[in-house]
């Protein structure tokens, strides 16, 4: 019987009929693939891996200019920048969050010091965290007694947008240059459209938890498990010509 | 060409019969769930949200939802019960050995609204018809030498 059934099988699936068959079911095949391919693009969560070196200390003037927008490549990137802060200047941020839940920032006005032509340039800077607003207050008078100068190192981010409510509740929370810009007592002459968040703040204040942008790439298990369900689906289509091709096979064996 | 189940089959076959009609209930419960989920996400721009912020039940916008969103929950659901009705359909098909057209005709059951609650009536009386043919035949054959076949076979 098997003798017979294995040159019959390929007899009847060279049949015009059972070859449109098997086109029909490869089309469909292929159409289930591309879902799963499709299924298979979404599974990745789009995380753009630019392979720039933000752990990388580098001149701030290198990535980032006064009075221009902050580019993605910068944002994120640790800098360094000589500095010099302007005293009566500093600001209070109130319910930052940090790691262990909500703290004040000091955030301070400092001109970025030559050479180069970012030179009297103001950059926003945010200096480190206290527990609350009245240690903050005895920090701001500690950093007012001596004048902070010298080289700073930190990351370089995008300023965040001004916050109505906080202006209502008499407050701040939210860092943003274009609001401070108004709380200083001179004009800038030229700014930064980002702020620096200090790597080593000044003794008496925590330094902010500011880790480096993501570059992982996290998978989707859900769509992950629909792309093979896909691909067993196509599968499925062409063992469905096999089977019927074989049932008709079978119904002339019979007869 | 329907040529019927065998007799070594039948066993199976009824198990399969009782399967196949709970997951056609319930493919086609949710399917009309579905239809009505799928008019409050693209007529209205709402899902059905469980447990969230207005209530037990409410309809919100899809960006909002908090609690459960029913609506995904419902498309995820049908999915997987139509996977368990196609596996049944195409056991009976093998099994009862009913034609392709009829195996086609019986998935389109968990896509058409309400045709699997149809199916469910008609697919199991067919087969139970085609299930006492057999039965008959069988006890013609057994008998068969004993008394008169003639007759009885015209009327199978």
């Amino acid at each position: 019987m098997q003798a017979t059934e294995t040159p019959g099988f390929w007899a009847i699936a060279r049949k015009p009929r059972w070859l449109a068959a098997l086109a029909l079911a490869l089309g469909v095949a292929a159409s289930f693939a591309a879902l799963g391919q499709w299924q298979l693009e979404r599974s990745i969560e789009n995380q753009p891996i630019d392979g720039r070196f933000t752990e990388r200390v580098v001149p701030l003037q290198s990535v980032a200019q006064p009075q221009a927008p902050v580019a993605s490549a910068a944002s994120g990137q640790l800098v360094s920048a000589s500095l010099e802060f302007v005293s009566g200047d500093y600001v209070i941020l109130t319910d930052r969050l940090d790691v262990d839940g909500p703290v004040s920032w000091i955030v301070g006005h400092a001109i970025v010091q030559g050479p180069g032509s970012a030179q009297g340039s103001s950059l926003a800077v945010a200096l480190g965290w206290v527990e609350n607003a009245d240690a903050a207050a005895s920090a701001i008078e500690r950093l007012e007694a001596e004048p902070a100068i010298g080289v700073f190192d930190g990351r370089y981010l995008p300023s965040e947008s001004p916050q109505l409510s906080d202006f209502e509740e008499g407050q701040r929370s939210a860092i943003a240059v274009a609001e401070l810009m108004n709380v200083w007592a001179n004009a800038p002459d030229g700014v930064y459209s980002g702020y620096l968040i200090a790597s080593d703040p000044p003794a008496g204040l925590e330094p902010i938890f500011a880790p480096a942008p993501s570059t992982e790439i996290t998978y989707n298990l859900l769509n992950i498990f629909y792309a093979v369900e896909w691909v067993i689906f196509g599968g499925f289509a062409i063992f469905l010509w096999w089977r019927l091709v074989r049932d008709e096979l079978e119904a002339q064996t019979v007869e | 060409m329907p040529i019927g189940p065998r007799p070594a089959d039948v066993v199976r076959l009824r198990r399969t019969v009782a399967v196949y009609k709970i997951s056609s209930y319930i493919t086609g419960t949710f399917l009309l769930l579905l239809c009505l989920m799928m008019v409050l996400r693209y007529g209205f721009g709402v899902d059905i949200e469980f447990l969230g912020a207005y209530g037990v039940l409410a309809l919100t916008p899809r960006d909002l939802i908090d609690g459960i969103n029913l609506s995904s929950v419902i498309l995820i659901v049908h999915g997987w019960f139509y996977v368990l009705y196609l596996g049944c359909d195409f056991v009976l098909w093998r099994l009862a050995r009913f034609s392709f057209l009829q195996f086609c005709f019986i998935a389109l059951g968990g896509i058409v609204p309400l045709l699997s609650f149809y199916f469910e009536r008609t697919v199991p009386r067919t087969i139970e018809a085609q299930i006492a043919v057999l039965e008959l035949d069988v006890k013609d054959a057994t008998a068969g030498p004993v008394e008169t076949v003639g007759p009885v076979r015209a009327t199978a």
